[in-house]
C-alpha cells in the first residue's frame, strides 16, 4: 500500500527491497546514509515508499559522485546556470559533456540544515540573508565541496533574477570566468512584426527569437571547443529528442498525479521529479529510466485505486518552488494536495518543437521561460493549468530575497482571482521554516477550509 | 509640449526630443512607502517610489507616457503594474546586460526604433536625422557645460544640474547657477552607486558640513549616468547609430555583465579626483548594487562607507549624517 514514511523506516523497508533481489542501480542505497554525509534535513522529512520513489532519491542525492566520475571518464563538465532548460539540453547532445546547474546549490542550505558553511562565505563576501538562498552557490564553489568546478560556465543573463544575476557577477569578480548570454525580455509582437507562437502558447516576434538564436550559436561555438568536436544538426536534433522523452514521462506523470482521484504520488517526489527535467541530475540516460520507474508506480497505483490522503483534500496548484522541501509534507498534512505546478521552469516542461530546425526550436524554448516574460503572461499560462488540472486554490510560494518575487504575487494573483475566482494565498518559504511552522501551518490550513467552504456552497 | 518620463540612464532623451517632445528623467523627491502602491517586502524603494510617483500623477501635468527600461529586474515589473493599475501609456525597453557582442549592440539600435514607432504613437513626429543630430549637439553642449561646471559649483549644484538637465533638457541648464560661497577643498570624496532621490542631495551637503567634498559623482543620477560625448563625424554619418553607441557603449553600470567597465571608469575617475574615500549609496533589496559593495571593498585600498536607504525611515534619516561625519573625521 502506498505510504509515506521516515527516512528510518525507509532504511528498514531498504533492507527488505535489496533481499527480495530486484536489479539495484549502483547509486541505490539506504537513504540514510546520506544523513550521514550532512543532509540532515532528510530525517524531518516523509517519503513515498515506494521503489521507485527510493530510485529518485537515491539518484538526486548521488548527484556530486556522477559529477566526479563523469570528469574521470574523461568527460567536459558545463555548470548552466540560470536558463532552466535550454543549454544542458544542447550540452547533452554532445557525448563528452556533462551539464549541471549550480544553482541547484540552494537547496544545499535545507538539505544540509545548520551543517553547511555554505550560506556563512556567502555572507563573508557580502551575500547575505538579503539574497536568494542561491547565494549558497557561492560557498559551493569557493569549498569545491558540492560539486566539481566546471570546465566551462555558462549564464543566461537579461531578463533574469538581479538576485542571481548579482551573485553570479560576484562569481566571476572573484576569478572564475563565465560566459554570458542574453535572454530578452520577452514582449507580444508588435503590429508590424512577425509573430512567433512559441511553445507553451506565448508569443515573441520573429526578430526576438532570431537574437536568441545568435546567442546560441555562441554558446554552441563555446560547447564545440569544449568537446572538440561538431555539434551539428544531426546531435542537437537527437539530443532534442531525447531531451522530449525526459519531458513527454514527466507530462504524463503530472497530468496522471494531478487529475486522479487519489494522489498516486506526494508533492516532494513529485516536486524532485520535476526538477529532473532542466538538467536531467546529470545523467540523461539515468533520469528516463528513473522517471518511467515512477510512471510505472502511479500507473499501477490509480488501476488499483490506490493513493495518499482523501479523496476530498483542497486541491492546490503550487507557484515557484519552495526553498524548504518539508513545506510539501506540511501542505499534505493540513488537508491539501498539489494539482498543478509552476515551479518557474514550464518551458523546461513543455515540447521542444522537432518539426523546426534545432537551433530555432531551442531559442523558442528559450524564449518560452514564463520567467523571461511578464507576470501577466505567466498568470495566463498558470490559469490555463490551474483549468486543465482542476485546481481549487493558489498558493504563490515567495522565495526570500528573489527580485522578482516582490511584485509579480500580487500581479498573478489578482489575475488569477480575476479570471478564476478561486482562493489564493502568498507566503514566504525560507530554506528553515521550522520557527514559522506554525504560522505556515495556519495559512494553509485556512486555504484548505476555504476551499471546502466553498464546496459547500 | 508633450512630456515622456523615464529615469534609466539607457532612455536618450535625445530621442524622445527629436520627435518633438519633452524628455523628463523623473527623480522622485524622496523614498515613500505610502501612495497607491502599499508597501512590499522586498521591493526596492526606488522602485516603490518610482511607481507610487507615476501613478499619482508625474510632475509634469502634460505626461502622455512613460518609459520604463529592463536594466534592473524590479523596474522590468514595475511595467506589468503600470499597465494594469495607471492610465499612463507605458513603453517597456529591452536594454541588453550583456554588451561584448555585436548582436547586443543591435538590439539596443532596434529598441531606440520601437521606441520611436511608441512615441509616433503618443503624438511625436517621426524623427528626422538632421533634427535628431541638431538636439545631439544640444545636449552634449549642456552636458559639457555640466561637468565644466565643476570647478565653480558646488557638488550639490552639479548634482542639481545634472537632475534639472534630466528633467528640463539642455534649455534651461546652469541658468542662473552660480556659486555666491567660496568652494571649500574639503577631503574629496565620491558618491557611488544607483539612482538618488531629491532628498538624497542633502548628502552632499553633510559631506561639505563634515569637511569633505564629493568630487566624484558616479551615481547612476550623477555623472557616470551622463553618456559620453558624441563623435561628430559620426552623428552627421548616421546620428541614431552614434546616439545608440555612445549611450549603450559609453555609460558603465553595475548590471552591465560583465561588468568590467564599471570598474574601468572608477579606476580612472578615482585616480583622476585624487578621491580618498567612497561613499557606497544603495538601496535595500537593490540587489545588483548590493553585491557589488564587498567586491569594491576588495577592489579598491580607499575607505568604503556603505550607506542603505531602506525606504522613509526617520532612523534611517538620522543615522546618515553621525555615519558620514565618523567617516569623514576618520579620513581626516
Amino acid at each position: 500500500m502506498p505510504r509515506q514514511i521516515t527516512l528510518q523506516e525507509w532504511d528498514q523497508r531498504y533492507e527488505q527491497l535489496r533481499k527480495a533481489g530486484p536489479h539495484q542501480p549502483d547509486y541505490n542505497g539506504p537513504l540514510g546514509r546520506h544523513v550521514e554525509d550532512g543532509d540532515t534535513r532528510l530525517l524531518k522529512l516523509r517519503y513515498d515508499n515506494s521503489a521507485a520513489a527510493l530510485r529518485l532519491w537515491n539518484f538526486l542525492l548521488t548527484e556530486e559522485e556522477r559529477l566526479h566520475r563523469s570528469r574521470a571518464e574523461g568527460k567536459k563538465l558545463v555548470g548552466t546556470m540560470k536558463d532552466l532548460g535550454t543549454v544542458p539540453v544542447m550540452a547533452y547532445s554532445l557525448d563528452n559533456i556533462a551539464a549541471f546547474y549550480p544553482d541547484g546549490a540552494w537547496w544545499i542550505p535545507c538539505v544540509m540544515e545548520s551543517n553547511t558553511v555554505l550560506l556563512r562565505i556567502a555572507d563573508r563576501l557580502g551575500i547575505d540573508e538579503s539574497f536568494c538562498p542561491v547565494r549558497a552557490m557561492l560557498g559551493a564553489f569557493l569549498t569545491g565541496g558540492h560539486f566539481p568546478i566546471p570546465d566551462l560556465l555558462i549564464c543566461s543573463v537579461g531578463a533574469t533574477c538581479d538576485d542571481f544575476s548579482a551573485i553570479a557577477q560576484r562569481l566571476n569578480g572573484l576569478g572564475y570566468a563565465i560566459l554570458w548570454w542574453e535572454i530578452p525580455h520577452r514582449r507580444r509582437p508588435e503590429p508590424d512584426e512577425v509573430e512567433v507562437k512559441l511553445p507553451g502558447g506565448f508569443q515573441a516576434p520573429r526578430c526576438q527569437v532570431e537574437f536568441v538564436k545568435s546567442e546560441l550559436q555562441r554558446l554552441k561555438t563555446a560547447l564545440e571547443e569544449l568537446a572538440g568536436q561538431r555539434l551539428d544538426e544531426k546531435k542537437l536534433s537527437a539530443g532534442i529528442k531525447k531531451a522530449n522523452m525526459v519531458r513527454t514521462l514527466l507530462a504524463e506523470l503530472r497530468k496522471l498525479v494531478f487529475t486522479a482521484k487519489l494522489s498516486p504520488l506526494p508533492a516532494l517526489e513529485m516536486l524532485i521529479a520535476e526538477m529532473l527535467a532542466i538538467h536531467f541530475c546529470s545523467d540523461q540516460n539515468e533520469t528516463i529510466i528513473v522517471l518511467k520507474d515512477l510512471l510505472e508506480e502511479v500507473k499501477a497505483r490509480i488501476k488499483a485505486g490506490i493513493g495518499f490522503l482523501s479523496p476530498d483534500v483542497a486541491r492546490i496548484f503550487w507557484v515557484n518552488p519552495v526553498a524548504d522541501l518539508q513545506v510539501m509534507n506540511l501542505l499534505e498534512d493540513c488537508g491539501g494536495r498539489i494539482c498543478g505546478t509552476e515551479y518557474l521552469f514550464t518551458h523546461a516542461l513543455d515540447t521542444i518543437p522537432q518539426d523546426l530546425p534545432p537551433t530555432e526550436a531551442l531559442a523558442q524554448m528559450a524564449l518560452a521561460d514564463p520567467m523571461a516574460g511578464s507576470s501577466i503572461d505567466r498568470a495566463g499560462r498558470i490559469c490555463t493549468d490551474i483549468r486543465t488540472f482542476g485546481a481549487e486554490a493558489l498558493v504563490i510560494s515567495r522565495i526570500p530575497g528573489a527580485s522578482h518575487c516582490a511584485l509579480e504575487g500580487q500581479v498573478i494573483g489578482e489575475i488569477v482571482q480575476d479570471k478564476l475566482d478561486i482562493p489564493v494565498v502568498e507566503l514566504e518559504v525560507p530554506p528553515f521554516t521550522d520557527s514559522m511552522r506554525p504560522t505556515l501551518r495556519t495559512r494553509l490550513e485556512a486555504l484548505v477550509e476555504t476551499v471546502r467552504v466553498r464546496r459547500e456552497k | 509640449m508633450k512630456t515622456i518620463i523615464y529615469t534609466c540612464p539607457y532612455v536618450p532623451a535625445e530621442l524622445i526630443a527629436a520627435h518633438g517632445l519633452h524628455p523628463s528623467r523623473l527623480m522622485p523627491a524622496a523614498l515613500r512607502s505610502t501612495g497607491p502602491l502599499a508597501q512590499i517586502e522586498g521591493l526596492c524603494p526606488f522602485v516603490h517610489s518610482f511607481i507610487n510617483e507615476v501613478m499619482t500623477g508625474p510632475p509634469q501635468a502634460d505626461t502622455c507616457g512613460v518609459v520604463v527600461t529592463t536594466v534592473c529586474d524590479q523596474m522590468r515589473r514595475a511595467f506589468d503594474i503600470l499597465i494594469r493599475r495607471c492610465d499612463l501609456p507605458a513603453f517597456l525597453m529591452n536594454v541588453p546586460h550583456t554588451w561584448q557582442s555585436v548582436a547586443a549592440q543591435k538590439m539596443y539600435v532596434d529598441e531606440l526604433k520601437r521606441l520611436s514607432r511608441f512615441l509616433i504613437q503618443l503624438g511625436g513626429e517621426p524623427f528626422l536625422n538632421d533634427t535628431l543630430a541638431r538636439v545631439m549637439l544640444d545636449y552634449d553642449a549642456a552636458r559639457a557645460s555640466i561637468l565644466a561646471a565643476g570647478s565653480y559649483l558646488s557638488a550639490r549644484q552639479c548634482a542639481e544640474s545634472i537632475a534639472a538637465f534630466g528633467r528640463d533638457g539642455p534649455g534651461k541648464v546652469l541658468r542662473n547657477q552660480t556659486n555666491t560661497k567660496p568652494l571649500i577643498a574639503g577631503v574629496p570624496l565620491a558618491i557611488v552607486g544607483g539612482p538618488l532621490v531629491k532628498q538624497d542631495l542633502d548628502i552632499f551637503d553633510i559631506v561639505e558640513q563634515s569637511g569633505g567634498q564629493i568630487t566624484l559623482d558616479a551615481t547612476e543620477s550623477g555623472e557616470r549616468g551622463l553618456c559620453p560625448p558624441f563623435d561628430r563625424r559620426r552623428i552627421r554619418d548616421d546620428p541614431l547609430i552614434e546616439l545608440a553607441s555612445a549611450y549603450f557603449n559609453g555609460i558603465p553600470d553595475a548590471s552591465r555583465r560583465p561588468n568590467s567597465e564599471l570598474y574601468n571608469w572608477l579606476k580612472r575617475q578615482l585616480i583622476g579626483r585624487a578621491v580618498r574615500g567612497i561613499i557606497f549609496r544603495r538601496y535595500v533589496w537593490c540587489d545588483t548594487w548590493h553585491a557589488e559593495l564587498w567586491r569594491l571593498k576588495e577592489w579598491t585600498d580607499l575607505p568604503v562607507l556603505d550607506i542603505d536607504a531602506g525606504g522613509d525611515s526617520e532612523t534611517h534619516q538620522h543615522r546618515m549624517p553621525n555615519r558620514i561625519r565618523s567617516f569623514l573625521e576618520m579620513l581626516s
